[in-house]
Order: structure tokens, then sequence, then C-alpha cells
């Protein structure tokens, strides 16, 4: 009854519209009117991300995206911040393996600031682009790594369990934040051909949505982006298809300073784009999402051995998507203890599948994660710029939701059946290190060569 | 590629535009009305807004925990939820989902909150559930005893963590051992252990009744009969009437000196330097959040312009003032702060670099350019941030939890335009004197010890822990 329990009549749309456009420089445009609050959201993806990247290299894309906020020709040093949020207005960057996005959130009226300011620096970073910028925001990002990955408990467990999921060479085999060594390694000259190379219109889309007024707002960007020449010569990224399974179980386990032993596991999953997707975003949220899913139920609730579990889903789209699954221990517990309990609910689920009633829940969060996000308008330029840049169809964001609905009980126990099994599995374990070893933190030999 | 009509060698530049016309925005005022059992209601109609956010403001302070209790307010947030006089504590959580909610419940200075969000079409069974957690909580032995157990395992996790162990600690220097601020919110090992769930029924029921909670409701209420449907379900919740409260006062040591946490091999220094000021009752208010934006707001503030933007210390340091308690008798205070992490080898020239930051802006003030660029924002970006029924919600309950008028963020806005330089700067030196600032470092001692105690920031003293 996929039908039988939407939130909406017309489920996450909202008879939300979108309208597709495309420049002569070959710039996509998607725009979508919403007047219900004062505000327009515009958002740029271009379609270049850490899976670009070339050994030696790797955090280039996110270092680049650092350097887009470091002024252009007609934008001193910082002022793509300072006039945006002198504006009244919100921004940021963001890098991932396939995209990097760019986006602002303005008052509605002051939109056109935010038009001319992307495209200036679409058409002319590297009039401002000099060697002070690349070495003060090298150090930025080497202190973003730090913070979030290196300076956290299991902060670089993602790190690995990429690295375990997608081989050596593979293009998702490195996470966007790159290593310490590459980091240091890349040149000024570098980054001049990585935008060269991959940031022009025609390997971009932009989308506004919100109070606008879509013929103006068409106008404008004719009128700053139309003049930036396209072009060619970006190579496609490397192929990042892979066997549907691992074909064995691979195994890390980790002695490091931290507070409790983990149970952390990476599957292979279908793409994002795929009907199996949505599938398998279902069986992961009735297994491992939410208070009320199965590892929830049988670990916290019952066998009172872990503080917290849960299951993840990192959709991709070049590649396959990764489950992640994610179990803290608690105090005294042994990590077999646990893969066992794990090992038994995942084959009893491909066995039996979800019942009705974990299907209705499992649907009823993720329309409401979907009307969480198309609820601003924000989130909308987001999801539209992602599914013209991933599939090419914009319009494919104002239904998914739907797709989701759509789904089977039986498309999910099929999918957990084929790929959530321990031979499609990278685990990796994490054991406290003892207090008296002191060989045992993560010693980061690129500290010292900071200034 | 292109049309073979257009020639595209190169872009054509033009000027910067000028904005258009502004479209008039409010902060949106909600309408204030009290059921039977005398629960406050104030509800606000956010066309569009599908997905309905409901908090409930309980007037259960973290102080009012019995002696040697602490978390105990946690705990009982946290056990509203684990089952009712209807449904088991698996049940309660699976019909919770089913209705495509989420429910969060947390205990902090002012309040206990409880703040569900769910989709308006499933309003009503939602609110049925909330209802029933607030009215009837089962407390189970068990289902108690699972959570403490599970708090306790959450501790070392929280220590582990470089901004959450630079938190405990800061308010552990700031506070006297007398105040309930001086210890962790949710409790420390010894005091959680403790907790059963008598001692949680017994603080449910000396502070929890409709009389004396606040319920916000916020979103697209089209069609929802929400008079009808608020006294079905919280309507059905009873309680005599509530004792009056007192406040103790907020007094805070914040002579300068700095105490490091020890983290042997950490490659970054978690810093979070602060002390105690005005809150939200006090007429500086507007002015030093004008201030502390430009003392630390954003990256092209005064902090990140050089320990980020020119020196690449960090990642990001921002300053910030948090309400601690707000009351009208002015003795409420805010916790004013400054944190970031930098790394290890530059933390002496990094916190050398801030101190400079601080006694410039106390020697030379603000530019009327900063001024501006603060209040444009502030002001700005009000309906960017109050787009979604959760924000609107969120501000309208911490009003209520901090005593405010229901027009206060409203009139916030009217305030900050009102602001001047010279007003801003005198908020921010006085929020952030240079020598009377707790500094808490979470790093390697043997690396950063030395160096910070050659810039004269007050006595240094090293922690474990």
């Amino acid at each position: 009854m996929p039908m039988g329990h939407t939130a909406t009549a017309q489920a996450g749309s909202g008879g939300l519209t979108a309208t597709e456009h495309r420049l002569a420089n070959g710039l996509r445009v998607v725009l979508s009117e919403d007047h219900l609050t004062p505000v327009a959201a515009v958002c740029l993806w271009y379609d270049v991300g850490s899976r670009h990247e070339v050994k030696g290299r790797t955090g280039l894309a996110h270092l680049f995206e650092h350097l887009m906020f470091q002024g252009s020709r007609q934008v001193q040093g910082n002022g793509h911040f300072e006039l945006v949020q002198g504006a009244g207005g919100s921004l940021n960057g963001t890098t991932s393996f396939e995209r990097t996005n760019y986006f602002e959130t303005m008052p509605a009226h002051q939109l056109e600031l935010a038009l001319w300011l992307e495209a200036d620096r679409m058409g002319s970073l590297l009039a401002a682009l000099d060697e002070e910028s690349m070495e003060n925001q090298r150090d930025v990002v080497k202190n973003e790594r730090r913070q979030r990955y290196d300076n956290v408990p299991y902060g670089t467990a993602f790190e690995k369990l990429t690295a375990l999921v997608f081989p050596d060479g593979h293009p998702y085999h490195h996470t966007p934040i790159g290593s310490m060594a590459d980091l240091d390694a890349a040149t000024l000259e570098d980054a001049r051909n990585f935008f060269r190379t991959y940031y022009a219109p025609n390997n971009a889309v932009l989308s506004v949505v919100g109070d606008i007024d879509p013929e103006q707002t068409l106008a404008w960007i004719e009128k700053y982006f139309g003049s930036i020449p396209p072009h060619d010569g970006k190579p496609e990224p490397r192929d990042g298809t892979l066997p549907e399974v691992i074909g064995e179980q691979l195994r890390e386990v980790v002695e490091e300073d931290v507070p409790a032993r983990a149970l952390m596991a990476a599957y292979r999953l279908p793409a994002d784009g795929t009907r199996a997707c949505d599938a398998a975003d279902l069986a992961l949220t009735v297994l491992g999402g939410g208070e009320s899913s199965r590892l929830h139920n049988r670990l916290v609730r019952r066998d009172r051995t872990a503080v917290a579990a849960g299951f993840g889903l990192l959709r991709l789209a070049g590649a396959p998507s990764m489950g992640w699954l994610d179990v803290k221990t608690s105090a005294g517990v042994e990590v077999p203890d646990i893969e066992a309990a794990v090992d038994e609910e995942l084959a009893r689920f491909a066995a039996e599948g979800p019942t009705a009633e974990e299907m209705e829940r499992a649907q009823a969060q993720l329309e409401r994660e979907w009307l969480d996000r198309l609820g601003t308008v924000a989130g909308r330029a987001d999801e539209l710029c992602r599914f013209a840049v991933l599939f090419g169809d914009p319009q494919l964001a104002l239904t998914a939701v739907q797709r989701v609905l759509d789904v089977t009980a039986d498309e999910v126990r099929e999918v957990a059946a084929q790929q959530l099994r321990p031979d499609n599995r990278a685990v990796l374990v994490y054991e406290p290190a003892k207090a008296d070893d002191g060989d045992q933190t993560d010693s980061d030999e690129e500290e010292g060569t900071d200034q | 590629m292109s049309d073979a009509a257009v020639s595209l060698t190169t872009m054509e530049f033009h000027p910067q535009p000028k904005p258009g016309t502004p479209r008039v925005w409010a902060f949106p005022a909600p309408e204030r009305g009290r059921l039977g059992n005398g629960l406050t209601v104030l509800r606000c109609h956010r066309p569009g807004q599908q997905v309905v956010a409901v908090e409930i403001v309980l007037d259960a302070p973290l102080d009012a925990e019995p002696e040697g209790l602490d978390g105990v307010a946690t705990i009982m947030a946290r056990a509203l939820s684990e089952g009712t006089d209807k449904h088991t504590a698996e049940e309660f959580a699976a019909e919770l989902e089913r209705c495509g909610a989420t429910l969060d419940a947390h205990a902090d200075h002012p309040a206990v909150r409880v703040s569900l969000e769910v989709p308006a079409s499933r309003l009503h069974k939602a609110l049925g559930l909330l209802s029933d957690a607030l009215r009837a909580p089962a407390f189970a032995d068990d289902e108690v005893d699972r959570l403490v157990r599970n708090r306790l395992d959450e501790i070392p996790h929280e220590t582990a963590n470089p901004a959450r162990r630079a938190a405990k600690q800061l308010s552990a220097e700031l506070f006297p051992a007398s105040s309930r601020m001086s210890r962790p919110r949710q409790g420390t090992e010894e005091t959680v252990a403790r907790i059963d769930a008598a001692a949680v029924r017994a603080f449910y029921e000396a502070h929890v009744r409709p009389a004396s909670a606040t319920a916000v409701v916020v979103g697209d209420l089209t069609g929802i009969d929400l008079d009808a449907l608020l006294d079905e379900t919280l309507g059905a919740w009873k309680g005599d009437a509530p004792r009056p409260r007192t406040a103790p006062p907020v007094t805070a040591d914040d002579t300068g000196r700095v105490v490091i946490v020890d983290r042997p091999g950490a490659v970054q220094t978690q810093l979070l330097i602060g002390r105690v000021g005005p809150d939200r009752h006090d007429r500086v208010w507007p002015a030093q959040v004008v201030g502390t934006y430009c003392l630390g707001g954003t990256l092209t503030s005064r902090l990140d312009r050089v320990l980020r933007e020119e020196k690449g210390y960090t990642y990001g340091v921002r300053a910030f003032g948090q309400v601690l308690r707000s009351l009208p008798d002015g003795t409420g205070a805010a916790m004013l702060a400054i944190s970031g992490s930098v790394d290890t080898p530059n933390t002496g020239p990094a916190l050398d670099d801030l101190w400079k930051v601080l006694r410039t802006l106390a020697a030379e003030g603000l530019t009327d350019a900063e001024r501006d660029a603060a209040v444009h924002n502030l002001v700005g970006v009000a309906p960017l941030k109050y787009e979604t029924a959760a924000s609107v919600a969120g501000t309208l309950a911490d009003q209520v939890e901090q005593h405010l008028p229901d027009d206060f963020q409203a009139q916030l806005y009217r305030r900050l335009d009102a602001t001047g330089t010279v007003e801003a700067t005198a908020a921010v030196v006085s929020a952030f004197p240079p020598d009377r600032l707790v500094t808490v470092l979470v790093g390697d001692a043997a690396r950063i010890k030395e160096p910070v105690e050659a810039l004269g920031l007050g006595e240094v003293t090293v922690v474990t822990g």
C-alpha cells in the first residue's frame, strides 16, 4: 500500500515546480518559485569532486573550494563572504566525492548580488589567485583535517572504511579531505590547472529557488554568466564500477586512544539513482535508523551491549553506495558478541524481509526527511542541482519521495539478501589502546612542517 | 558546444549590482492561550511548513535536582519517551516513528525541553503520544536502569571529545562548587549511578505539571482544528498548582588564568576562553550581540581575519554569548566565550595573536563599517534563519524559558538596528576584558605549557582526565 500512508497529497513535492534553461555557453539553469518567505537560494554545483583527483594530489578539489572564497577579478580578498553576509545572506561551499557545491541564501532583494559574485569567480578566479592565498588556505585545510578527523576519537574511521570498500586505484578510494602529504604537495599551478579543467559554465548547474521573478532572474543570469567562455577537455573521471559484492570480508583492527570498543562496517550497495538504492535506504532504516530499528532494539534495548547502534547510507552515483554500520560498545562488552548479534539480525532480515509495519515506519521516516530537505529554499536548490548534475534531470528531485514510497517489502528483502552479507563488507574494529602504551597516539608527521 | 552565433572568448564584466527593494518581514507573533488544565499554549501558523514543530517547556530547572543526583532531570527527560500507560518503550518508539515523527528531550539550566517534529497530517496522532509521555510516563525500573547505564556509557565519549571536555572544565573553573552550573548538565559517573526509577518519578512529581508548562506549536496549520486537537491530547494531562520557584544568583570567578587539560600527543589544542556576563534581560544585550559578532561571529570577524585568514592557525575561532539562565530580576547570566582549535606547535603564537586582537579592540574600538556589516547581517538573515517551523518554535520556547515577552525577538531586530558603534564597542570590550578571562586548553601540556606561560595570561595549571 505505497500510497496509503503518505503525509501529503503530493508526497514531498507539495505542488512545487521547476523550470529548466540552458545558456549558449552550456550553463544549465533550474528555477523554482516560492513566494512564502522573502528569501532566495542560489546553488551552484560543479561536476567535480575528489573522484576526479589523481594519485599524489588527494584533497585538491576541497582545497580548491577554499580558494574560491579568496577573491576574483572584481572581488577583493574575502569580499565574497563580506558582501554576502553584509547583505544579510548566508553562504558556504562543500566538496564530496562527486561534486563541489557553492551556495548563498539571500534576502530576495539581494539575489542579483549573489549571482554577480558566483559569475565573477566562475569567470575570473585566476585573476586573483596567488601564492599567499594558496599557502594560507593550505594551512587552514590542514587544521580542518586535524579538527574534524585527526584530533577526535574514531575521526578517521570513515577514511579507513572507504579505503577498504574501494580498492587502491579506485577513484573513491580516498576521501575528499585528502592526506596531509598531498595537501603539502599541492602547488599553485595545480590549483590553476584544476580551475582551467573543471570550472566552466558547461560543467556546472545553477539553481535559484524562492521569492524570485523567473524572467528577471534568467535575464540576470544571462547578463552575468552568459559571456563566460565554455571549455572542453575535462577528462572523464576514472570508471567507478565495481562488482556488486566485495567477495570476501575485509577487516582492519585499530588500536587507538578511543573511549570504547567499536564495531564499524561498510557494505557495497546499489548506486544512487536506482530503485534498488531506495530499497537499500529502506533496509538500512528498518535495521538501523532511529530508535525503533532492529539493531537499536536488539543491542541497545535488549542485549544492552551497545551505547549506540545504527546504519547510515552514503548515496553515490558513480560507484556503489556505501552502507555504514556504527556500533559503540557498552563497558566491558567484547566486539565478537556484537558482531554475532549483528550477523544474526542481518541474516534474519535477509530471510524474512521487513514487516508491513516496519515498512510503514521506515517510509514515514524517509518521507519526513524529504519534507525537511525540501522545506527550505536552500535545501530545494541543492536537491535540484543534485538531480541535474548526477542524473541529468532536476525534476527527479520533486518526485524522489514518491519513489521511496513505491518500493515494496520484497525489494527491500532482496537487496538485503544480495548485499548486506558478510562477504560484502569491510569491518573496522576499534580496541582502546592500553594506557601505558606510548606508541598508540596517532602521530602526525606533518605537523612539524607547519610554518 | 556553444551556439555558433555567439562568440565566447572573453568574459564581459559588470559593476556590482545594487539591491532591490526589500520586502517587509517580521519575526512571527504567536497567539497565546491557556488550556483548561493550565497549560500555556503559543501557536503560530507558518504557511508552507509541512513539518510541524512542537516545543514543550517544563519548569524543571537543573538546580531543582536533589543534592547528589545530578543528571536526574536528564534521565527523566529521556524516560518520558520510554513507555506510557498505553505503550511499552519499544511500542512507543515504533508508534512515533510510524507517524514520521522525531521526539527529543533534554534538560538544561532553565528547563526541561521536549521537542516534537511531525508532518502536519499526522500531528493529531503524534500529539496524542506526546501527551501520553507527559501525562502518564511509565518510568519502569528496567527502562530507567537501562537509561542510567546508557548514560554512564556515554560519559567516556564526552570526556574524549576535546570540545566537550573543555566546556566541562570551564564550568568547573568559573562557578563555585555549590552552584549547579559548575557541574556537568547531565551528571557525573558518581551521581548518575545513584539514579533509579523512584528518583526519576519523585523529580517528575515534584516539577512536571501542566500549569507550569508551555506548549509551542508552529507550522502550516491549514485545515487543522488545533483547539480541539489540543483539548483532546495535551488537555488530558492533569496536575496540581505549581509552587513558586526561586533561583540562586549566578556568581563566577573570572580571575585571569589558564588550565591545561593534558592530552599527550594531541595534534591540536582545543581552546575555550570565557567568563560570565549580561543575559537577555540586560539592556546591553543587543549591543553585546553586535560587538561579539564583530569580534568573532564569522570568518571575516576580527579573530578569524588574523588567526585563520592571515595566519592559518585554525579552521575557525568563534566568539559567542550563550544564555545560561535569563531572569527578569537581573540575576540571570550568559556564558561569554571564544572557542576553536589551533594546531599544537602554533598554540602559543595563536593565543598571543588572540590577546592582541582583544587589546587592540579595547584600545581602538570598532569601526563604523564593522558595526554596519554586523547589523546588516544579524538583522538581514532573520527571514532565512526562521524559514522552518522548528527554528521559530525553538526561539519562542527559548523566550518562554527565559521569561521574556513573546515579542522579544521581533523587538530585538529593532534594537540591533538602533545599536551604534560606540555602544557595540563598549559592550564587547566589557564582555571580553583581556585580563578577566578563564582559558581552558585541551592539548599536549608538554608542548604547549611553556609557550603559554610566556604570554602572562595568569597562573597556568595542568590537569588530567
